[in-house]
C-alpha cells in the first residue's frame, strides 16, 4: 500500500506544471553551479600541474558542487513535500483517503517516498553532470558515489520533515515555510559553537552538515548514516501520530 | 446396539452480524454534540436514505460508517468489524466534496480509488473499465479531473465508490448537480446495484427517496428523530410532512 500511495503521488507530481517547473528550474540552477565550479577549475588547474598531492577534480569540482546541491536541498525539499498532506486537507480529501485501505503509516511513508524519489532525480541530474567529466579527466568514483550517498541520505531526512511540516496544515505554503525553517535551524544548529571553535559539543552532533561532510570527503561513516537514517524515522513517526490523530478530528 | 435419539443443535448457528451497527455513538466536535447516542442497524441489500437540515450530522454518520474518523463514544461495526482499515475493502464512499485530483484523468482517478482499495495488475483494470461502463463515463475517461463540472464530478465520485464492489456504498447527495437525465441514470443504477450492497444515501432532495430506499431516517441535531420504511410515508408529500414534524422540530422526537 505504501508504494500505492507513492505511485499516486509521482503521478501527480508529474503530472503538474510546479513538478516540471521546479526539476527544470532546479536543472538549469545545478549546471550554472557546475559549470562555475568547473570554471574555477579550469582557472586553477595550471598552479595545480607539478605539485605534489595537487587536489583532483574530484576535491576542486565535485565536493564543493555536493555542497552546494546539498544547500539547494534545504529549500528543494520544502517546495517538493509542501503539498503532501497539506493540499490533501485543503481540498478535503484526507478523511476519504484514511478511510481507504492506507493506514496512517501507508500514507505518510508513501508520501515520503514519492518526496525523496523526486529530490533523487534531481541528485541524479546532479551526478550525471559530475559523471560527464570523465569525458575529458579522471575522477574518484569511490568518493564521488560515497558523496552521492550522502546527498541522499540528507535529502531523506529533509523529505520526512517537509512531510511532517506538510501534515501540520492545510495550507502548502505554510508547510513550506515551517519546513524551510526548521531546516535552516538544523543546518545552522552549530554555527555559534563553531563560532567559539567547539567542534564536538552535543550542538554540533545534532547539525546536519557535520554528519553531512564525512561524505562529501568521501568517508563513508556508518555513524552518520545511522544519524540520517533515525532522524528520518523519527520525523516519519512524528508525522504518523500527526496523521493518525487528524483521522480522530475529521469531519 | 440401541438406539440413540438423534443429536439435536442447540445452538443454531450465529445469524450473520448487520452490515452496518451503529452502538449509541456519540460524536463531539468544538464543545457541541454532533451525534447523540445514535443506534442503528442496517443488514445486507437494505438501503437506507438520510435527511436532516445542514449540521443535523449525516455526513458525520458516513465519515464514522466509511472509518474516516472514530466516534468520541460508542462503536461503529461494518459486517461484524470495528470501522476502519480492517473494514475498508467492504465499503465505498462518496464523501462531499467528492475527492478527485485535478491533475489526474478520470481513468487515473478511478484507477487510484481501486489501487488505494487493494485491487492490482488486471482485477484493477477490469473495475475500472466496469466502473466506467456503469457510470457511463467512457467519454469523459481522458478528461482531466480538473476540467470536470459539479455533476460529472459526482458521477466520477460514484464510480470510485463502487469500483471494488463494496457490501456498504455510503452516499453523500449523489444527486447534487446532476441535471434530470443523469440523476435519472444514477437512482436506476443504485436501484439495480441494491441488491448486491447495503447503501446509505445521504440528500437533502425527497425526489432522490426512490424506488431503491427501503427505510427513511431522519436526523435532527444529531439524534435519530424518524426511522421509518419507505412505504409508511408514502409519496413526497409523505416523506416532506415527515420532515416537517421530525426533521425541524426543536426537540427531537425518540425515533419512532
Amino acid at each position: 500500500m505504501t508504494f500505492t500511495v507513492a505511485r499516486l503521488e509521482l503521478k501527480r507530481w508529474f503530472a503538474s506544471a510546479l513538478g516540471w517547473g521546479l526539476m527544470a528550474a532546479s536543472a538549469v540552477l545545478l549546471a550554472w553551479w557546475f559549470l562555475a565550479f568547473v570554471d574555477a577549475f579550469v582557472e586553477a588547474a595550471p598552479e595545480l600541474v607539478g605539485r605534489a598531492n595537487a587536489p583532483g577534480v574530484t576535491d576542486l569540482v565535485v565536493a564543493p558542487f555536493f555542497a552546494s546541491v546539498a544547500s539547494a536541498l534545504l529549500v528543494l525539499a520544502p517546495l517538493v513535500g509542501m503539498r503532501s498532506f497539506a493540499s490533501e486537507r485543503s481540498a478535503q480529501r484526507l478523511p476519504w483517503l484514511l478511510a481507504s485501505r492506507a493506514r496512517a503509516q501507508h500514507l505518510v511513508f508513501g508520501k515520503w517516498l514519492a518526496v525523496w524519489a523526486v529530490l533523487g532525480a534531481i541528485l541524479l541530474l546532479a551526478l550525471a553532470m559530475t559523471l560527464s567529466l570523465y569525458s575529458g579527466t579522471t575522477l574518484d568514483l569511490g568518493k564521488l558515489l560515497v558523496g552521492f550517498g550522502g546527498l541522499l541520505l540528507l535529502a531523506g531526512a529533509l523529505a520526512a520533515l517537509a512531510v511532517l511540516a506538510s501534515a501540520q496544515t492545510d495550507h502548502a505554503p505554510t508547510a513550506a515555510a515551517v519546513a524551510l525553517g526548521a531546516g535552516v535551524l538544523l543546518w545552522l544548529a552549530d554555527a555559534g559553537a563553531r563560532a567559539r571553535g567547539e567542534l564536538d559539543g552535543l550542538i554540533n552532533y545534532l547539525a546536519l552538515p557535520t554528519h553531512l561532510q564525512p561524505f562529501l570527503r568521501g568517508v563513508f561513516d556508518s555513524t552518520a548514516m545511522a544519524y540520517f537514517v533515525l532522524l528520518t524515522l523519527a520525523l516519519l513517526a512524528l508525522a504518523v501520530l500527526r496523521v493518525a490523530r487528524l483521522r480522530r478530528a475529521a469531519r | 446396539m440401541t438406539d440413540r435419539p438423534a443429536r439435536v443443535n442447540l445452538n443454531p448457528p450465529p445469524a450473520d452480524p448487520p452490515l452496518l451497527r451503529f452502538d449509541a455513538v456519540s460524536v463531539r466536535r468544538a464543545g457541541r454534540l454532533v451525534l447523540d447516542a445514535v443506534d442503528l442497524q442496517l443488514g445486507a441489500a437494505q438501503t437506507i436514505a438520510v435527511l436532516g437540515l445542514n449540521g443535523a450530522g449525516k455526513s458525520t454518520l458516513l465519515a464514522l460508517a466509511a472509518g474516516a474518523r472514530a466516534p468520541d463514544l460508542g462503536e461503529v461495526r461494518v459486517a461484524g468489524q470495528r470501522a476502519g482499515s480492517a473494514a475498508a475493502a467492504a465499503i465505498g464512499w462518496l464523501p462531499d466534496p467528492v475527492p478527485l485530483y485535478p491533475e489526474l484523468s478520470v481513468r487515473e482517478q478511478i484507477g487510484a480509488a481501486a489501487a488505494l482499495q487493494g485491487l492490482a495488475g488486471a482485477a484493477r483494470q477490469r473495475a475500472v473499465a466496469r466502473a466506467i461502463e456503469r457510470l457511463d463515463l467512457g467519454a469523459l475517461s481522458k478528461r482531466l479531473c480538473g476540467q470536470l463540472s459539479r455533476g460529472m464530478r459526482q458521477r466520477v465520485g460514484v464510480a470510485q465508490a463502487i469500483c471494488h464492489d463494496p457490501k456498504l456504498l455510503l452516499l453523500d447527495e449523489p444527486c447534487a448537480g446532476l441535471d434530470p437525465l443523469q440523476q435519472q441514470h444514477l437512482l436506476q443504477l443504485l436501484h439495480a446495484m441494491k441488491s448486491e450492497m447495503g447503501i446509505v444515501h445521504v440528500t437533502h432532495l425527497f425526489a432522490d427517496i426512490d424506488r431503491h430506499v427501503d427505510r427513511v431516517l431522519i436526523l435532527n441535531r444529531g439524534r435519530i428523530a424518524l426511522d421509518a420504511p419507505r412505504a409508511e410515508l408514502g409519496d413526497i408529500s409523505g416523506i416532506s410532512a415527515a420532515f416537517m414534524r421530525h426533521g425541524l422540530a426543536l426537540e427531537p422526537e425518540a425515533a419512532a
